[in-house]
């Protein structure tokens, strides 16, 4: 992972320019502490802050082709750069690579194959190419929206990419996320999508097509197993982070398999907790470490240490999403004590929820059917929410997360699954995400602890500590009064705030990104215990309280009844049943 | 190496100044990448009812070198009523704890940090507890029994630190300027050497070694311990090794000039006589057991040839690092915000380090040894060669070795530590100071008659052909300067921009516009106008040194030679004469070089001719002239308090003198030392002495009115 900042058709092309935008991307020098690397072309300016995984010592950007006619700016990582190095060199005999990195393939990709980069490229990413035979440029942002980034358009007429809206805000009029999966092309000014998987083309369908694949959970479990191990390739040391529900472990463990069988050179597997101390995620980590054998480290927080932490993890993550922020901060905290042990990388455990249907309120889905569009549904927003959580909370100290459940591959087989499967219906025995479950479940050589894979997850902003969500409450009670908070739908008419929590996130939103575009960038709208609107439609017991707490769904599940008593506010026991 | 900052008696809301105390002490979170934490006290005193609520916090950003795992800070003492932030290494903390647990038995320590026995010696010994510590440091404490804060700098300012006043009465404490800035009305560097307690208000000196208290006696008192090559040896050894205590990986700047060679050999030798009992402290991720070593240049650089050839010869695990040109403008906003000096010789020798830092910390190295410090001691600048008497010499050093912080010191903390490296300096050790500066002077002084070049008891004290810690070539030559061995593009390079961004009608301005320490070439007019950006306020710039100086020689050392009298800032050019080798390359290009220096004396503008002529290949051509704007928008980030077009106008102050020598570079190249050159008369001729890599600098930088400065910096780092 790096930063990116690209400033094209600039009319200006003056020093001042150059320095204006060199300081503009040291605003995202968290992203690649490395190094900086800075490419002008007339009034085109690429910039990058470098964090080395891949070849250390020589990958240093920008990248170009061999005759340097094309630039390339590349925040990702390409996992099948090797098979798209062995095509280029099998079509132009002789090409001669300047680096070891992963990313050059872009470059000459883009020589040889034009717009079609991105879609051969397997990976997460974010990457603007400058062809300056032609005077073009081209931007691509991957399948899901794992990496960040962000598009802008300057008074001037300039187009601006970076990966985090911080360095463009104070220059654009106009910005917005890059939307995941597509591409934009200035030879046409649009965007492509050209992330077209069977379960994005089939949901578009007029009438709307289902999936049918039969269950096959050897097929899924090498899938995941694939996805894993593809995430290991690094130059640099890494570890994986484990709270110790399923999601993770089962990261952690096939990771841990694959270095027991393999060796590595840094020795045994990392793996990384945080909690305050005493919290459940601390406990269950340390118990699916110790049956892993992993080198695990735990990582205590003060509820105060979050609070002084707040303003800045809004400033990193850019959001004011209430969730997202409760669960960024100790993942923002604990990527600064991995980073101080000098790891870079590390594997995480995002997107099972939305690919399996997870959630509580999926015991709700009416149908099949139902079931399937709402993952599908998930999945487009992820960026909005875990993609975007996982990777700036992360990068915030250099610190890359890979999250293999969005894996490409992956996905096009657990999207294929009949979803009848992956109903749940507690009668038979199928809890949420049962079939992820079942395809691990082998008993002669476990991958988990049967009660850690049969068990369901705390949800990582409780898991951290039951007293971390109170804490918030009750600072932003100190914060925002009453008054405030009644007026709130004057003082942000869009979007309001509804608790003093939100209210509070907001305000220091607003602080750092104070422009309405900002603004727009974050979701809102009905949901229902993290549903999209249309799912809130599901129960008619939820109808017509617009943003109802998670109790509302929270029935259906057995261990949150009494969490649900225990808390006498329902506002934790919502976010319980979501990231 | 961390950061901290501590406000002692804020007045307001609690939470409203916890919060802004946090966003300050980000400002430094470059010094303590690993983890940060504020502590808040409510004041014993409060204010009169009505008039808000006093309270001290404690804020630190640490960079874990000792205890990774558990010395998070602030650090208390057994019942928590001492609270301490601590910045630094305490070498003898063993000792320390051994020594606290004497007076308290049964005490419980938290953590293996070195920096733990802070609170502890506190509440044991009060405020000797500065003068009882063994390292560099910075420490602001509060004693919750007395309400009292107590802030202590190390000996000589190694650690970087800054104390302010705020006008709420708050007394600040910070290990950079940016932090405090924008809160205090006035503030200034925390005196080296010196603890200050705000229960008498008073700074104290506590560093009184005999070169201090004899050189303040009156009469004046001098050294006299005879050269003992064998002690002055181990002292240096000693200092070393008692720097190699860390728990992570490790390294040491190599520029293959002796200072940094000493040091990396010495090193190396203890490493290799560590690794035999199995612990290879500075392996690094590999796990070899090698000394990791690290230099930096321009492709084909004096110093990358010069280090790799020491490396080799000690077998380190040695990394070269490159850089272009563009890279280095391209980084020097962020230097000078780093750095926070506008002294033109700390400017252009801290952009390669703080590029080198980058890279050093990509590599997961978090800590490195560095050669700072040897010329202060041993008199290795060129004007030395001019002191009249061994008294006059060994007062230079003491002056030089006091005034270290505001140039060497400062650029090799904070240049390092923009990255969380930090730097550890073994020539500025206690005791080895303690036996260098006890040395008879008369063994410093430099007779190249009788093969007594610059620092020669150093070298002569590692001269063991037996078993020779270093080639005999890298030990008797003298090196490159800093600045000059990462390339010769570098200098000139900074010089042609300067030459584009600032026009002569601005520099013919600059004492309207600078009337304190007005910059004197276009050069130093940029970096001016960029700290300026950074640090608008009096104050600030009232911290950077300026005033008379012979190629970096304090003012007193400028009356040695009647030929310097009268020029209150003459260039380098004046002592370069004294050198050998300097003269004889001037005198191998005379055909040119005399010719240009002679034409050029009353001009300003050879230098731009023979910059843009050395550097037009590397330099992307860019429009002549770029205004202001340009060199503001440098500082245009977030954080910085952005001054664009905000520039106080005859913001005056007492003017900033007597602060010695700017930030020098050291001599030329002395290839080939012969004998003493008939002293450097006044006429331009014989001011030619310049290297070949001097020689437009030279000519340009000597040219007249005002008498410049540059080159003078130039014969020192």
């Amino acid at each position: 992972m790096c930063g990116i900042l690209a400033v094209l058709n600039s009319t200006d092309d003056s020093q001042a320019m150059r320095s204006r935008v060199l300081a503009l991307s040291r605003r995202q020098r968290h992203r690649g502490p490395d190094w900086s690397g800075m490419h002008q072309f007339g009034n085109h300016f690429l910039a990058h802050e470098r964090l080395a995984i891949m070849d250390p010592a020589s990958g240093d950007q920008p990248l170009f082709n061999e005759d340097r006619t094309i630039v390339v700016t590349v925040n990702g990582e390409i996992y099948n750069y090797k098979e798209l190095r062995q095509q280029i060199s099998e079509k132009c005999p002789g090409k001669k690579f300047g680096t070891n990195s992963d990313c050059e393939v872009i470059s000459h990709l883009y020589e040889l194959y034009g717009e079609e980069v991105a879609g051969m490229l397997d990976g997460f990413f974010a990457f603007v190419v400058l062809d300056t035979r032609n005077n073009t440029f081209y931007a691509a942002r991957d399948p899901m929206g794992v990496t960040c980034m962000y598009i802008g358009w300057g008074r001037d007429g300039s187009v601006w990419l970076s990966s985090e809206m911080k360095c463009l805000k104070d220059d654009c009029t106009r910005f917005q996320q890059f939307p995941p999966g597509h591409y934009y092309s200035s030879k046409t000014g649009e965007f492509t999508r050209y992330y077209n998987p069977r379960h994005y083309l089939d949901f578009e369908a007029k009438p709307q097509r289902f999936p049918s694949e039969p269950y096959d959970p050897v097929k899924l479990r090498q899938a995941f197993e694939a996805s894993v191990e593809k995430r290991m390739m690094s130059d640099v040391p890494f570890g994986v982070l484990l709270s110790g529900g399923l999601d993770s472990s089962l990261v952690a463990s096939i990771a841990a398999r694959k270095i027991k069988r393999e060796g590595s050179v840094w020795g045994k597997l990392h793996s990384f907790c945080v909690g305050l101390p005493g919290s459940p995620d601390l406990k269950a980590g340390r118990a699916v470490a110790e049956f892993l054998g992993t080198d695990h480290h735990e990582f205590h927080f003060t509820v105060q240490e979050g609070i002084d932490a707040i303003s800045e993890v809004i400033y990193h993550i850019e959001t004011f999403d209430v969730t997202t922020i409760r669960a960024s901060t100790p993942m923002f905290l604990m990527s600064r004590k991995i980073k101080a042990l000098g790891v870079k990388m590390v594997l995480s455990g995002e997107g099972s929820d939305e690919v399996f249907g997870g959630y509580l309120y999926f015991h709700k889905a009416p149908s099949k059917e139902e079931f399937h569009s709402e993952t599908v549904r998930k999945l487009q927003d992820l960026y909005k929410y875990d993609c975007l959580r996982a990777n700036k909370a992360t990068m915030a100290w250099g610190v890359e997360a890979r999250v293999p459940f969005l894996d490409r591959g992956f996905l096009d087989v657990a999207m294929a699954i009949d979803p009848a499967e992956k109903m749940i219906d507690k009668s038979k025995g199928r809890i949420e995400k049962y079939i992820v479950r079942k395809a691990f479940d082998t008993p002669e050589d476990p991958y988990l602890p049967a009660e850690v894979l049969w068990r369901q997850k705390e949800q990582f902003s409780d898991g951290v500590g039951y007293s971390w969500i109170d804490g918030l409450k009750a600072h932003a009670e100190g914060q925002v009064s009453d008054e405030m908070l009644k007026s709130a739908v004057h003082r942000y008419p869009d979007n309001t705030p509804r608790t003093k929590e939100a209210y509070w996130y907001r305000t220091i939103f607003e602080s750092h990104f104070p422009q309405r575009a900002a603004m727009e960038t974050v979701p809102g709208g009905p949901s229902v215990a993290c549903s999209t609107a249309t799912a809130a439609l599901w129960d008619a017991a939820w109808a017509g309280k617009e943003d109802p707490s998670g109790r509302a769904v929270a029935g259906v599940h057995d261990s949150a009844y009494d969490s649900a008593k225990a808390e006498a506010n329902g506002e934790p026991a919502a976010k319980k049943a979501k990231v | 190496m961390c950061g901290i900052l501590a406000v002692l008696n804020a007045i307001g809301d609690s939470k409203t100044v916890r919060q802004r105390v946090v966003e300050l002490s980000r400002r430094q979170r470059h010094r303590g990448p690993d983890w940060s934490r504020v502590e808040c006290a409510e004041a014993a005193v409060q204010p009169p009812a009505g008039y808000g609520q006093a309270h001290h916090f404690l804020a630190h950003e640490r960079l874990a070198i000792m205890d990774p795992a558990a010395g998070d800070q602030p650090l208390y003492n057994g019942d928590g009523s001492v609270v301490a932030t601590v910045n630094g290494e305490i070498y003898n903390h063993q000792a320390l704890r051994a020594k606290i647990l004497a007076q308290r038995p049964g005490i419980k320590f938290a953590s293996h940090s070195d920096c733990e026995v802070v609170p502890y010696l506190y509440e044991v010994y009060g405020e000797r507890l500065a003068s009882m510590l063994d390292g560099f440091f910075a420490v602001a404490l509060l004693d919750a029994r007395s309400g009292a804060l107590y802030a202590a700098r190390d000996p000589l300012g190694v650690t970087s630190l800054y104390i302010g006043w705020g006008r709420d009465g708050s007394v600040w404490l910070s290990s950079e300027l940016k932090c405090l800035q924008d809160e205090c009305t006035r503030f200034q560097h925390f005196p080296p050497g010196h603890y200050y307690s705000s229960a008498t208000g008073a700074f104290v000196r506590y560093y009184n070694p005999p070169f201090y208290t004899d050189f303040e006696a009156v009469p004046r008192r001098f050294p006299s311990a005879p050269f003992d090559a064998a002690a002055l040896r181990q002292a240096f050894e000693a200092a070393v090794s008692k720097r190699l205590m860390s728990d992570v990986p490790y390294g040491v700047l190599l520029s293959g000039g002796l200072d940094s060679s000493l040091v990396a050999a010495v090193a190396s030798r203890q490493m290799r006589a560590r690794s035999g009992n199995g612990s290879g402290g500075g392996g690094g991720q590999g796990g070899g057991n090698g000394l990791l070593s690290f230099c930096i240049g321009l492709t084909g650089s004096p110093d990358l040839q010069a280090a790799r050839r020491v490396a080799s010869f000690l077998g380190t695990r040695h990394h070269e690092f490159t850089f272009t040109l563009q890279e280095g403008l391209d980084a020097l906003g962020d230097v000078i915000h780093h750095i926070e000096t506008f002294d033109v010789t700390t400017v252009r020798a801290s952009t390669p380090m703080f590029l080198m830092a980058r890279k050093i910390k990509a590599l997961g190295v978090k800590m490195v040894l560095s050669g700072e410090g040897a010329d202060e001691v041993f008199g290795g600048y060129l004007y030395f060669h001019k002191a009249p008497n061994k008294e006059e010499f060994h007062s230079e050093t003491v002056r030089k070795l006091r005034e270290l912080f505001r140039f060497d010191c400062l650029r090799a903390n904070k240049a390092t530590m923009a990255w969380g490296v930090e730097a550890r300096v073994p020539f500025l050790d206690r005791a080895f100071l303690e036996v260098a500066m006890g040395v008879d002077p008369a063994e410093k002084m430099i007779d190249t008659n009788s093969g007594r070049i610059e620092k020669y008891i150093l070298r002569k004290a590692f001269d063991t052909p037996e078993d020779p810690y270093l080639p005999a070539e890298v030990l008797w030559r003298q090196k490159e300067q800093f600045s000059d061995g990462v390339g010769y593009g570098w200098i000139d390079g900074l010089k042609a921009r300067a030459e584009q961004l600032v026009s002569d009608r601005t520099l013919a301005d600059a004492e309207h516009r600078y009337p304190d320490n007005p910059p004197r070439t276009k050069e130093a007019y940029w970096y001016r106008t960029v700290f300026e950006s950074h640090f608008p306020h009096q104050a600030a710039a009232d911290t950077v040194p300026g005033g008379p100086s012979v190629a970096c020689s304090t003012p007193a050392a400028a009356a040695w030679d009647a030929a310097w009298a009268g020029r209150e800032d003459p260039s380098g050019r004046a002592v370069a004469g004294v050198h050998e080798a300097a003269k004889a390359e001037a005198e191998a290009e005379a055909g040119t070089t005399a010719a240009r220096d002679a034409s050029s004396i009353d001009r300003d503008s050879s230098q731009e001719l023979a910059a843009t002529a050395t550097t037009a290949a590397t330099t992307p051509p860019s429009p002549p002239h770029v205004s202001l704007s340009a060199l503001l928008a440098e500082a245009a980030d977030g954080d910085a308090p952005l001054a664009l077009g905000r520039f106080p106008p005859g913001a005056a102050a007492e003017p900033a003198i007597g602060g010695g020598g700017g930030g020098c570079e050291k001599p030329p190249p002395l290839a080939e030392l012969e004998s003493l050159s008939p002293a450097a008369g006044a006429s331009a001729l014989a001011l030619s002495g310049e290297t070949d890599v001097g020689k437009a600098r030279g000519a340009a930088e000597v040219s007249g009115v005002p008498t410049p400065q540059p080159a003078a910096k130039r014969l020192r780092r």
